[in-house]
């Protein structure tokens, strides 16, 4: 807590005033990374992160982190969020440099981290309660997020009253209501069923059509990461590191099952597999060998792809 | 035993002896509550308090409160402060550890949150982290509820006069057993009052609101 204590200039009313706003095409970058790297050092010696990474990500795009865990993808979103510092290089947020979380950028994690004491109105309506917006503001907002989310029904309950879904989309309700310029969203859905997930897909994607914000998501499933993202950024391990970039040109809404999306998602699938490989040899320390196919390769993944 | 008591209420002797012994046990109680909770945040927090006082608490944690009674004679006299002193380190630690784990167990997302959010140092700590912790803290209040009692009743048998540990002592001095037993009946009373009054209520809001039970 305390390395994060300092005081920002950044906290201030932001435009609750207005309504949610429509925004289309905000030009220019949103989140910019210029060699930055994180590493701290343990009894082991120097442990690396966070190999020097350098991001950009425009206004408004939606960017997919994907890789395997140990690969840095959270660190990078905690970076961006302002709740930890590079070790060296810099980033930018609209241009000035991140030093502190701020509530333009806001996250979303993966238990929602809803405040189990406050009913899911009042986590909406926390952050506006820090920005010192008052009553009749902090309830027209709250009303207008809940329904944005379909929880309006569901205002008066605390967060252990609901299911693991909506707690979700009442923590992405809430992170919306500062009107942030950029939603960071750490592995949101990772342990909700796939059904959930599907329908949360399509929310997120209507919302982000619907306001234009920059997303930064990070997910370690291929399907996902696809299925939402105009950019995937994939990232390997050991250390932290960036991989390539894949942009993702479909047209949205998505279908969940389009089949261009198993094509691509196979094809990322296969550049992830070699890495796995590697960190289990690595884990295992002497001569492995991964069982040729086992990690969803394979002609007969391709649905048939060579039709 | 109830014609014991009721001689006793008659004079005003129970009437009085119940005031001392809540009065003390509130003062007391209070006083740890007030800086217990404190204690235990600045240990869950604050790296130097931890270093420092972490392993003194401990130790003087393993010392029965009624073993500072002498001293506290010593130094204060035969005075309610001297009595105080007792029931509020009885109460105190157990309150200070069982706030510092609650306060290190608060989920990391849930400070994270609310950081990315933009609260900060003091409105992080009150609004945020102390309500995360409060089904930990309540049950070192409870704890500390039980010690605080227990203090003051050895206190009172020992040493210091008025309350409803003393009247325990006249009523064995005079051979009394159904006053003993009828002013046990009536710390009973006291205890489970307090129980249901106070704790009972707050565990059912835990229940309600954060749906665990402490």
């Amino acid at each position: 807590m305390s390395s994060f204590a300092k005081p920002i200039s950044g906290v201030h009313r932001t435009s609750v005033d207005r309504p949610l706003r429509l925004v289309t095409g905000r030009a220019g970058t949103s989140v910019s990374l210029d060699n930055v790297e994180l590493s701290f050092a343990d009894r082991r010696g120097e442990q690396r992160i966070l190999e020097s990474t350098s991001l950009d990500i425009r206004a408004g795009e939606f960017v997919c982190l994907l890789g395997p865990s140990g690969c840095g993808k959270s660190t990078m979103l905690n970076l961006i969020a302002g709740l930890l510092a590079p070790t060296k290089g810099k980033l930018l947020a609209n241009g000035r440099p991140i030093v502190a979380p701020s509530p333009k950028r806001a996250m979303v994690f993966q238990d929602a981290a809803l405040f189990p004491w406050l009913t899911l109105r009042s986590n909406i309506e926390y952050p506006l309660r820090l920005q010192s917006i008052d009553q009749g503001e902090r309830e027209a907002r709250s009303e207008e997020l809940l329904r944005l989310v379909h929880l309006f029904r569901f205002a008066d309950h605390y967060p252990h009253e609901l299911s693991g879904g909506m707690r979700q989309r009442g923590a992405i309700a809430r992170a919306l209501a500062t009107d942030p310029e950029i939603l960071l969203m750490d592995e949101p859905f990772a342990a909700l069923d796939a059904q959930t997930r599907e329908i949360l897909h399509a929310e997120v994607e209507r919302i982000h059509t619907l306001f234009r914000k920059t997303f930064v998501f990070v997910t370690h499933n291929v399907r996902e990461a696809v299925r939402l993202a105009d950019r995937i950024v994939l990232m390997g391990t050991r250390p932290g590191r960036v991989l390539r970039e894949v942009e993702i040109a479909l047209p949205r809404p998505r279908p969940a099952n389009d089949l261009r999306m198993s094509e691509i998602a196979n094809d990322i699938a296969n550049i992830i597999a070699s890495e796995v490989e590697k960190v289990a040899r690595e884990e295992a320390d002497d001569a492995w060998l991964a069982p040729a196919n086992s990690v969803r390769v394979g002609s007969h993944r391709h649905l048939g792809g060579s039709i | 035993m109830i014609l014991s008591l009721r001689e006793s209420a008659k004079d005003g002797v129970l009437v009085r002896a119940v005031v001392t012994t809540s009065l003390r046990l509130f003062v007391g109680y209070g006083v740890a509550l007030a800086l217990g909770i404190p204690l235990g945040v600045a240990l869950a927090k604050q790296r130097l308090v931890k270093q420092t006082a972490g392993p003194l608490i401990i130790g003087l944690s393993s010392i029965p409160s009624i073993c500072w009674l002498p001293l506290s004679l010593l130094w204060f006299g035969l005075s309610e402060t001297a009595i105080a002193v007792v029931v509020v380190l009885g109460s105190l630690l157990p309150i200070a550890v069982a706030t510092e784990n609650a306060v290190r167990l608060v989920p990391p997302q849930i400070e994270r949150a609310a950081l990315t959010m933009g609260a900060r140092r003091l409105r992080l700590l009150l609004s945020v982290t102390l309500p995360a912790a409060f089904p930990g803290i309540l049950g070192g209040a409870k704890l500390g509820w039980t010690f605080a009692l227990r203090s003051l009743m050895a206190g009172e048998l020992l040493f210091v006069s008025g309350g409803l540990g003393q009247l325990l002592e006249t009523g064995r001095d005079l051979g009394d057993t159904a006053l003993v037993v009828g002013v046990m009946v009536v710390i009973l009373v006291l205890g489970r009052l307090a129980e249901s009054l106070v704790f009972e209520r707050l565990d059912r809001v835990v229940v309600r609101v954060w749906g665990v039970a402490t």
